[in-house]
This record gives C-alpha cells, sequence and structure tokens, in this order.
C-alpha cells in the first residue's frame, strides 16, 4: 500500500531525529557539546512531512531549532556530530553549533538564532527563482513567536506584491520560550495572511506526517503556481525551550498538554514500528558521535578564515 | 562645480559627476552581470536616487530594478536570500540613518553568514547609503556611520571621496568581492564634477594618497576629503606648507603602512572625518599608529569630525557643528606652525558656501 511505504519512510526519518536528540541529551552532561541545544523533540513530524512534500530542489531557511529539518533534508549526520561537538570534521567546521545548522548541499540554507531574521531569506530566494524562471520554491520555517516580529509582516507584504514562490511554515507549539500565545498575540494568523491576499491553512494534527506533508503537497503546488502561502501546523514541545531537559515543574505549563499530545505521537503509539528501525539507526549514530570524537578541534589555522 | 583635480588631466581622461559615475557603474553592473539587480525605495521613479539610478529601470526591466515598499529591514533580507542563490542585489537608502532599520540583517546575518557557515555560505552584496549635510538635515538625515559598520568583522565598507573612487572600487565590488560591502556615499559629493581618468590602476579596495607632501599628513574620509584638498592648496599658496592627503577611502580595510608610511615621512597628524570622533575612523587611526609605533607622530595630532551632538537643524548650528573650511586650515597650520602661527585663515566658515549647488530640498 502506497501510504504505508510513504509512513514508513517518513516514521523512518522522524524516529532518527527523536534518537538523535535523545543522544544529545545523553551526551549533554559530559559537556562534549557546549552549546545551546533547541531541541524539537515532540515536533519531528512537521520536519519530516514538510520535507518529504517538497522536492530536493527546494530550498529552507531555518531557524536555531532545526536538528530536525536539517536530518530531514537529508543532511550528514557524521558532520552534524561534529558540529555540535564543535569539531572541524563539523559541516561549518564548528563555527556555527547547533544554532546555525546548514546544508546547502540539500537545499538547507542556513539558519539562525535571531528569531524571524530567516524569513525574508525564503523571500530573496524565491525571488530570484521567479525572475529567472526556475521551477523551484523557497521554505520559510519559523515558529510561532516569530510571527510577531515586523520583518514576518514585512516578508509577507512583499512576497504577496511580488508574487514570489515562497512557502511560510509556522511550527506553533503555542509557545515562544515560556510565554503562551495568547497573551502576545492580538490577531489571528490565518486572517492576518488574508489581509495580504495569501492563501493559508491551519494543520491541527500535527502529530501525522502523513497529514503534514499532505498539506506541504498541497500548499507547495498553490506556491509553483505563483502565489505565496501561509502553512501553520500546530505541533508540541517536549522539553524546555532551551537545554535537554523538562520544565514542568516550573510550571508556567502543564504537564497534560504535552501528554495528551503523546497519546497521539506515533513515535511513541506504533512502538513496534520504533523497534524494527531502531537497531540500524541506533548503529548510524553510533558511527556519527564516533566521527565526532574523533573529528580535531580547531584552532588558530581556522580562527581568522572565511571572515569576509 | 568642478573640483580641483588631483592630477593633471591625462588621455582619456573626461569630466564626470559623482552622481555619472554612480549611474555608469550601476548600469555596467546590470549590463554585465545577469542576475545583478537593484532594488531600494525610489531607485525607479524619476528622481532615481539622486540620478544615480535614472532610467535603468526602463533599460532593464522592473524585475532588475524596482522600488520596494517601506521595509529597510526585509529588503535587505530578500538580498540575502537572492544573494544566497547566486543573485548580485545592490539595495539604495536614500539616507544612511535609515539603514539602522536594517541593521539587524547587516549585523547578524549578512556581516557573518560566510564564517558562522565555516566559509559555506556567502552573500556577496552591495548596500550603498547616502550621507545627508547641510540644508538643515537635521538629527535623522546626517549620520555618517562608517565607525559602526566597520567595527562588525565581515562588513566591508568603503566612502568613495570621488567619481575616480567609484569607478575603481565599484567594478570590483561587485564582480570579484565575496562579501557584503557597504558603500557610505556622500550627499554633497553627487552633484560634484572630477576629472576621471580610465588609465587609473589602483587596487581598488585601500586606502591611497590624494596628494602628495611632506610636513604634515591629513588622513581623510569622503567629503573631507575635497576639504583637506582645498585646505592643502591654502597652505601652500599662503605658508608654503606641503600636506600629504591620505583618502582613506576603504574603511574597513585600509590600507595602514600607507598611513604610516606618509607619518614617517611628515611626523605631524591631522584627521579629517565625517562623522563623530568619539570611538571612530579617528580614534582607530590613532590606535593603529600608536601601536606600530608611537614615535610616528612627532606631536599630538589634530582631529576634525562633527561636534559630539546630534547634528541641529538651524543653519547658524549646523555651520559651526561641522568642520568648516577655516579649522581644517587652522589645524594644519598649527600641527606646522604650533599655536599662534599668525597666518590668516580663509573667511569661508560655512562648508556650504563651497558647495553653494547644494540647496536641497533633500
Ligand atoms: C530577535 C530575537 N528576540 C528574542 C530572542 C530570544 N528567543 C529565542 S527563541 C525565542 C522564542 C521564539 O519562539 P517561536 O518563534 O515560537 O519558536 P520556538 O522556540 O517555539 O520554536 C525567543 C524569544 C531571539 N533569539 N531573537
Ligand atoms: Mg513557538
Amino acid at each position: 500500500m502506497k501510504d504505508e511505504a510513504i509512513y514508513r519512510r517518513l516514521f523512518r526519518t522522524a524516529l532518527l531525529i527523536r534518537l538523535v536528540e535523545e543522544r544529545i541529551i545523553a551526551l549533554y552532561p559530559s559537556d562534549k557539546i557546549q552549546s545551546p541545544v533547541h531541541l524539537s523533540i515532540g515536533q519531528e513530524s512537521v520536519a519530516v512531512g514538510v520535507c518529504d512534500g517538497l522536492r530536493p530542489d527546494d530550498l529552507v531557511f531555518a531557524t536555531y531549532r532545526s536538528h530536525g529539518f536539517y536530518i530531514a533534508k537529508g543532511g550528514r549526520l557524521d558532520a552534524m556530530f561534529a558540529e555540535l561537538y564543535g569539531r572541524t570534521g563539523g559541516i561549518s567546521g564548528g563555527k556555527a553549533g547547533s544554532m546555525h545548522l546548514t546544508a546547502p548541499e540539500v537545499g538547507l540554507m542556513g539558519s539562525s538564532a535571531v528569531v524571524a531574521s530567516t524569513i525574508p531569506h525564503a523571500v530573496g530566494a524565491a525571488l530570484s527563482f521567479k525572475r529567472r524562471g526556475v521551477d523551484r520554491l523557497a521554505v520559510a520555517v519559523f515558529g510561532d513567536g516569530a510571527t510577531e516580529e515586523g520583518v514576518y509582516h514585512e516578508s509577507l507584504n512583499f512576497a504577496a506584491l511580488m508574487k514570489v514562490p515562497v512557502l511560510f511554515l509556522c511550527e506553533d507549539n503555542g509557545l515562544a520560550v515560556h510565554s503562551h500565545r495568547p497573551v502576545r498575540q492580538a490577531y489571528r494568523l490565518a486572517e492576518h495572511a488574508a489581509s495580504y491576499g495569501i492563501a493559508n491553512r491551519r494543520v491541527e494534527e500535527g502529530w501525522d506526517m502523513l497529514a503534514v506533508r499532505r498539506a506541504t503537497l498541497e500548499a507547495a503546488a498553490r506556491v509553483r503556481a505563483g502565489e505565496p502561502f501561509v502553512l501553520e501546523i500546530v505541533t508540541s514541545r517536549y522539553k524546555e525551550h532551551v537545554g535537554v531537559g523538562e520544565d514542568f515543574h516550573f510550571n508556567y505549563r502543564t504537564k497534560d498538554g504535552v501528554d495528551a499530545w503523546k497519546g497521539r505521537d506515533p513515535l511513541i503509539v506504533d512502538a513496534q514500528l520504533v523497534e524494527v528501525f531502531r537497531p540500524e539507526l541506533e548503529r548510524e549514530i553510533a558511527a556519527a558521535v564516533a566521527f565526532a570524537e574523533a573529528s580535531p578541534a580547531p584552532g588558530h589555522a581556522e580562527l581568522l578564515t572565511d571572515v569576509i | 562645480m568642478s573640483i580641483a583635480t588631483v592630477k593633471p588631466i591625462s588621455q582619456g581622461a573626461r569630466i564626470l559627476s559623482y552622481a555619472g559615475a554612480l549611474l555608469e557603474t550601476m548600469d555596467a553592473a546590470l549590463a554585465s552581470h545577469a542576475n545583478a539587480f537593484i532594488m531600494g525605495q525610489g531607485v525607479d521613479d524619476f528622481k532615481g536616487i539622486f540620478g544615480s539610478t535614472t532610467g535603468l529601470a526602463e533599460k532593464y526591466g522592473a524585475a532588475r530594478v524596482f522600488d520596494v515598499p517601506l521595509m529597510e529591514e526585509g529588503m535587505t533580507g530578500v538580498a540575502i536570500g537572492a544573494a544566497l542563490v547566486g543573485d548580485y542585489p545592490i539595495t539604495t537608502h536614500i539616507r544612511a540613518d535609515f539603514s539602522f532599520l536594517a541593521m539587524n540583517q547587516i549585523i547578524n546575518l549578512a556581516s557573518k553568514y560566510r564564517y558562522m557557515f565555516g566559509g559555506l555560505m556567502s552573500c556577496p552584496m552591495l548596500i550603498r547609503i547616502v550621507v545627508g549635510r547641510s540644508w538643515g538635515q537635521g538629527a535623522q538625515h546626517s549620520q555618517s556611520p562608517q565607525a559602526t559598520f566597520a567595527h562588525y568583522p565581515g562588513l566591508t565598507v568603503v566612502m568613495p571621496s570621488s567619481s575616480q573612487a567609484i569607478l575603481d572600487m565599484y567594478p570590483a565590488i561587485i564582480n570579484r568581492h565575496p562579501g557584503p560591502v557597504i558603500s557610505i556615499e556622500h550627499r554633497l559629493l553627487y552633484n560634484l564634477d572630477f576629472t576621471v581618468s580610465p588609465s587609473e590602476k589602483r587596487v581598488p579596495l585601500t586606502s591611497y594618497v590624494a596628494r602628495e607632501g611632506s610636513d604634515v599628513t591629513v588622513v581623510a574620509t569622503s567629503v573631507m576629503v575635497l576639504e583637506a584638498l582645498r585646505a592643502a592648496q591654502y597652505v601652500q599658496d599662503e605658508a608654503g606648507i606641503s600636506a600629504e592627503i591620505v583618502d582613506l577611502n576603504s574603511i574597513s580595510h585600509p590600507d595602514w603602512d600607507l598611513v604610516a608610511a606618509s607619518l614617517a615621512k611628515t611626523g605631524r597628524l591631522v584627521i579629517a572625518d565625517t562623522s563623530w570622533l568619539e570611538y571612530g575612523v579617528a580614534a582607530e587611526v590613532c590606535r593603529q599608529l600608536v601601536v606600530r609605533d608611537p614615535r610616528l607622530l612627532r606631536q599630538p595630532p589634530a582631529m576634525l569630525g562633527m561636534a559630539p551632538a546630534p547634528c541641529p537643524t538651524a543653519k547658524s548650528l549646523e555651520d559651526i557643528y561641522y568642520p568648516s573650511q577655516h579649522e581644517t586650515v587652522d589645524a594644519i597650520l598649527t600641527q606646522v606652525k604650533g599655536e599662534g602661527h599668525g597666518i590668516a585663515l580663509p573667511v569661508e566658515r560655512s562648508m556650504t558656501e563651497g558647495y553653494k549647488r547644494f540647496r536641497g530640498p533633500f
């Protein structure tokens, strides 16, 4: 059955993301990864569903919370771990770390730790595609909090005016650090997008990889036809905003909401399939970690390269 | 108004205004680089950024020269995204002050992309910003942020002081420079005519000697290079003083060897910058020289820049806010002859007297 084959493919990648991040959690107390990490555990279905709904040469512009998009877009795992370790074998030789993953060879065009700052980059790439008559699209990935920034508004307005092939992809986990969406937003994202004449859709079942994939395919088809689109996907961040722990004891949110989400999370519910893929994925991860461990740390020779 | 040329008119030389040089280089960029484009507020209107983009939208089409909404940060982000996929974006801000709304994209993103991603990403692009002065530009239409931008590694900052500097630098920047460049143009220069020569073969992104001399070195930027040249002529005529003028030109990457060599010759220094002295170009020139060899300075240097206040609008205040020709000449004379040199100073007190053609409105 076709959907089943797709589901297994998506599931495998989603599980890889979760196992990679669980490995990061396990490694973190050793201080081998000395940089902030923003885990996407709970949000994997968004990254895999979206990337699978794109073509390989479509471009993604991402954020500090991008382990998931990096892996879903096809970035090298060994280079990712070496990057987190701050080693020369890392994607960016250790100068980037977890918050700035990039993999231009597979279409991940950088990620930024300044909220909302890569949204206009996707618009710029899309503008270029349109002018050159290239059949590609650009995806701006951002959180619900990012939509409060002025540049989000500027980007939507310009994209709508210029009719460029850009997909605005909002991962709505309802939180910006510890602050809930209702205290931050006087607007509704859909109405806001519609006021620019931008078609939009909100997917409530963000745990459902196939639903996310279908929504992406449909949105991408409209974008390819020459109009921007705002796709909002509801999701859930299980871990603390930054770091590897849980944060329910601070009482800014309840465990119930996350537990309800976990009750539908395929990576938990579909325990059988987890065990099917786990051994090979763990081997893949072990090899990547070994690569990182063996990779030398950068030093004076690298300090001042690639400045200009 | 024709400004005294540095060198005698050579073969193939011609007269070209600053705005004309800008227009030529913008035209050449679009003609030679299929993926170059220009965007900015008003680039395609009848004023064409003070004549520097006029007619290009008609010539190259709206896909390559286009107006944008009022979105300084967004526009700069759009430019970065386009650069990341191989375009060469040129953006404009009719006042440097407005580029401050794009600081996030310029400083947090563009300047960092190459380094932060270990050389995997880069965003070559040209950001043209225009400094306003005189005709009551006031506090928010007059700032000259070379020190601000040059502070950040990853940015290349230039300040062309003549049509020749534009012809020499812009093609090199647009065709070959790997990273983002901020060019700080000066509104007072736009309508001035300069002699330009095609035979001039300068290394583009560096500093150069605008006038040779032996008694005192004046390190200057942008329109202050012109002020220094006029002052040098005056002190030559009135006091037989030979002033060497170094046009810093490339603010982020000046030729410090050149500056030091000039100081080794003269031992006396005047710094003339278009902005504030505090933590600025003047401070950096001193730092570079002192760290290299404090003995390069035979005596404390003199510095000319904007008064340490926001720029006032009233002409009477503006005239004393900026260093005048009078003060520039005085600084040079005092360096060479000492306090109470007794030599008559030029009567001209306001720089706008010398640049009468700028009568606004903007
Ligand atoms: C411009 C800016 N302001 C504030 C911060 C601090 N900060 C980091 S993440 C974050 C929350 C962003 O929330 P959202 O966009 O919903 O993304 P999420 O972290 O939920 O994935 C904030 C405020 C920042 N990095 N950049
Ligand atoms: Mg959020």
